[in-house]
């Protein structure tokens, strides 16, 4: 279960000018949930995510995931955590381009140093699951843009994590594309995976397989 | 003054170590002052951020200390030659006051560093933190010693009259001499050695009874009478000359450099037998720096062992 407490977000753009992203937000997120994170841009909705993730802390307050204070962890701690439990899925997919898919995908399993037959085991597992085994060694520049958000949910998959959490997943896709990324999305809650996503696309609202949808505003919660 | 390569590098490491030590002294009170791991409040969470930047300092300014001495000692050992008298390092030492309270200074500070970075590895190592407050506690009143360092190494190398005549080593170091190291002549070689080698046996005597303060005192003890030592006894098995004492002299290429051994692996040594003891340490990495002391320290008694035995076997008497 994900919990965030009482949670302040301050950026210091300079000592005259604090942005302040989130501001006392409360909000609590069972396992297996999928949540739709909704709003405008500069509503909150990507600091939430990054706070879930462990990639930035808190100003004030505390995020709790599976009752452990991962707002409170080190730095080296907080990568660990994000290496076990967070698979992250970019706006802008942020693969290698030089890289093929194979390369792509395993690379969050690079620090583990796992062995070979238990790295091509995830890799078939996760290529096959989002349909992109056929493109195994394609170079990503040469993938469409369907293709290489495949290749992104892969690798965010590919460590099995608990949480997805995905930033504006379809803001590059056309309809049909992003239509595609939502059926990926309800294969993967039928999985039981928590996922968390933010985005302000219409086409995620008031869909079946859709548990909650929090709407955001400068910062809060609003509905 | 003396300015030579050597002194000029060990001035600017110092200026950007003072730089950087403030730096981290100013923090350090900050985070000792108001630190609670429990809080997640605004000050708290800058804090955490604060002690990152802070432990990062100080780890390196430490890390590159340590090593850092012998380089030290590399100097004295290289400016000896352009002072008239000196032989080695010792003629260095002694050409100013500020020599011998600076070299004692240097010693304890080695093992203070030393001790901070293990404080440090094992804070950082658990994500609770649990010596956060005593890390920075504990470099607030090192800093002092720390500080004290550079501002003495500074006033030393710039008192350093290069016309004036010093005093050599096998002066300084021989029952005449008219400093307080003359006494150490005067102590009994047999008993001396005698206590050297029982406190030898009672470290691992205690490494066996696995009692963790005695073992530490023992290497305390095991520092000063080693020194002692090396200076009253076996530094003339390394000259093979009786009436030359001096800890310097074998840290020349002429004795192959052997000092260098010879005091990295007494302070390894006893180095991880102040961690056995004076560390919470898991049963785990206790064990292991445990072993380590004992390693270092019995290659360290091997080695300096070894002199006088081969002297017997090549001469058949003893000096």
């Amino acid at each position: 279960m994900i919990e965030l407490k009482n949670i302040t977000k301050k950026y210091e753009i300079n000592k005259n000018n604090i942005v302040t992203a989130l501001d006392d937000v409360s909000m609590k997120i069972q396992e297996g949930e999928l949540v739709v994170l909704k709003g405008a841009s500069g509503s909150g909705k990507s600091s939430v995510l990054s706070l879930i993730a462990a990639l930035s802390k808190p100003t004030q307050g505390e995020v709790i995931v599976d009752e452990k204070h991962i707002s409170k962890l080190p730095d080296n701690f907080a990568s660990e955590y994000r290496r076990d439990n967070i698979g992250f899925v970019f706006q802008k997919y942020n693969l290698i381009p030089s890289l093929s898919v194979r390369e792509n995908i395993l690379l969050p399993l690079v620090p583990l140093n796992p062995d070979a037959s238990d790295v091509d085991e995830k890799l078939n597992r996760v290529m096959n699951m989002f349909q992109i085994d056929h493109k195994a060694d394609s170079i990503i520049k040469n993938l469409s843009g369907g293709e290489q958000q495949r290749v992104a949910i892969a690798r965010a998959n590919v460590n099995d994590p608990k949480i997805i959490i995905a930033d504006e997943p379809t803001a590059n896709l056309d309809e049909k594309l992003s239509l595609h990324f939502i059926e990926m999305l309800r294969e993967l809650k039928a999985l039981k995976k928590t996922i968390v996503v933010a985005t302000h696309d219409p086409l995620f609202f008031d869909l079946d397989f859709v548990d909650r949808e929090i709407e955001m505003h400068n910062g809060k919660i609003v509905g | 003054m003396i300015l030579t390569p050597e002194v000029l590098t060990i001035f600017i490491l110092n200026a950007l170590f003072a730089f950087f030590g403030i730096v981290a002294f100013v923090l350090s009170l900050s985070i000792y002052r108001n630190w609670n791991l429990n809080s997640v409040s605004q000050t708290q969470y800058k804090l955490e951020k604060q002690s990152y930047l802070a432990a990062t300092i100080i780890k390196f300014i430490f890390i590159i200390k340590v090593p850092l001495f012998l380089f030290f000692v590399f100097t004295l050992d290289k400016i000896s030659n352009v002072l008239t008298g000196a032989m080695c390092g010792a003629g260095v030492v002694d050409a100013t006051v500020y020599g011998t309270p600076l070299f004692i200074l240097k010693i304890i500070n080695l093992y203070i560093f030393a001790y901070w970075i293990v404080l440090n590895n094992e804070d950082m190592k658990d994500e609770k933190q649990p010596y956060t407050k005593q890390k920075f506690g504990f470099f607030i009143l090192a800093f002092f010693l720390f500080f004290g360092e550079l501002v003495l190494e500074g006033v030393m190398f710039s008192s350093i009259e290069i016309d004036k005549m010093v005093s050599c080593c096998g002066t300084l170091y021989s029952s005449s001499s008219a400093s307080a190291l003359s006494s150490i002549f005067a102590l009994d070689i047999s008993l001396l050695l005698g206590i050297f080698y029982a406190v030898y046996m009672l470290m691992i005597l205690f490494y066996f009874l696995k009692n963790r303060y005695l073992f530490g005192i023992a290497n305390i003890i095991f520092v000063i009478i080693s020194l002692v030592t090396v200076i009253v006894f076996f530094g003339t098995y390394i000259y093979e000359l009786p009436s030359h004492h001096c800890p310097f002299c074998f840290l020349q290429s002429d004795y192959y450099f052997v000092g260098y051994l010879i005091y990295t692996l007494l302070f390894l040594g006893t180095f991880y037998g102040l961690v056995s003891g004076f560390i919470d340490l898991s049963q785990e990495k206790r064990a292991k720096s445990y072993k380590k002391s004992l390693i270092f320290n019995t290659l360290y008694v091997i080695l300096l062992s070894l002199y006088p035995i081969i002297f017997y076997i090549n001469n058949g008497v003893w000096l």
